[in-house]
């Protein structure tokens, strides 16, 4: 039986996450621009998703200005499987 | 405000879920090959194709010289185009580098190699009209495999995202260019 993963249960965390699955490394200016929100909250859910070993930032430059890339790291994609398979478990429960 | 609040009920499951998957597919179907990247790289791979077959036919240390400029011609369209793709977007994926820059995809391999077996075959025996052919077959080719992998990537980005890193395709095309070299000085 999968479980809910508390780190990324929120769904604005689980939306970066998922964002990330769809590539190996995006832009700090990418996801915030999809995701619509602020750069102090993109920022705070990253680095609690780092602490977790989920993702992984690096420092870089583009288009000569400088910018962070994150991606989603194995560990990261495992989680994001297993609370995914938990939400569906938790949907199929009444279907 | 944000909603940060965690799903309780299965109602809320299936909506914080699909909020999730529609935000992935509206990123996806957002990301933008760079303009002409199709004939670009197919005529990039037919030049690659043709310099080749001719440099294994002449066996000459020219010939040599031409083979490998034509795989400095693919490399550099390919990290160009590359470059490109991660400037528009803001993105690096390494699917479609694996795709690019190796034709990992089954129609690129089978087309690239067939056009490549059948061009060096014509430049052995001078037919240089079926050299040029055979490498604008192969560079078509592996063109519509590209098409088709981007096809699937935007259909379901997370299971075609992965590939090559750009380290692995570095060593590889490395490898490629040594392996040439060894292949034209043994002959």
């Amino acid at each position: 039986m999968a479980k809910l993963d508390p780190l990324i249960h929120p769904p604005a965390r689980l939306r970066v996450v998922t964002m990330l699955s769809a590539v190996s490394e995006a832009e700090f200016a990418t996801l915030r621009g999809v995701l619509e929100v602020s750069d102090s909250v993109l920022s705070k859910h990253v680095s609690a998703l780092a602490e977790a070993g989920y993702v992984r930032s690096r420092k870089g430059v583009q288009a000569g200005r400088r910018t962070t890339w994150i991606g989603l790291t194995s560990a990261g994609r495992k989680a994001l499987r297993e609370h995914v398979a938990a939400l569906r478990q938790l949907i199929d429960a009444v279907d | 405000m944000e909603n940060n609040s965690t799903p309780q009920s299965p109602d809320d499951a299936r909506a914080v879920l699909a909020q999730a998957d529609q935000t992935r597919q509206r990123f996806a179907n957002g990301l933008r090959l760079p303009t002409g990247l199709h004939p670009i790289l197919a005529a990039a791979v037919a030049v690659q194709v043709g310099a080749a077959a001719y440099g294994i036919a002449a066996q000459t240390t020219a010939g040599l010289a031409v083979a490998l400029a034509g795989v400095a011609v693919l490399m550099g369209v390919a990290a160009l185009l590359l470059y490109q793709f991660r400037r528009i977007n803001g993105v690096r994926v390494d699917g479609l580098s694996s795709q690019i820059v190796l034709g990992t995809g089954g129609t690129s391999t089978l087309v690239y190699m067939g056009g490549f077996g059948v061009a060096t075959w014509a430049a052995f025996e001078s037919r240089w009209w079926l050299v040029a052919v055979a490498a604008v077959a192969a560079g078509v080719g592996y063109e519509v495999g590209t098409l088709r992998w981007w096809h699937s990537y935007r259909h379901d980005p997370a299971a075609h995202a992965g590939g090559v890193s750009p380290r692995v395709l570095v060593a590889l095309a490395v490898t490629a260019c040594l392996g040439l070299v060894a292949l034209l000085i043994g002959s």
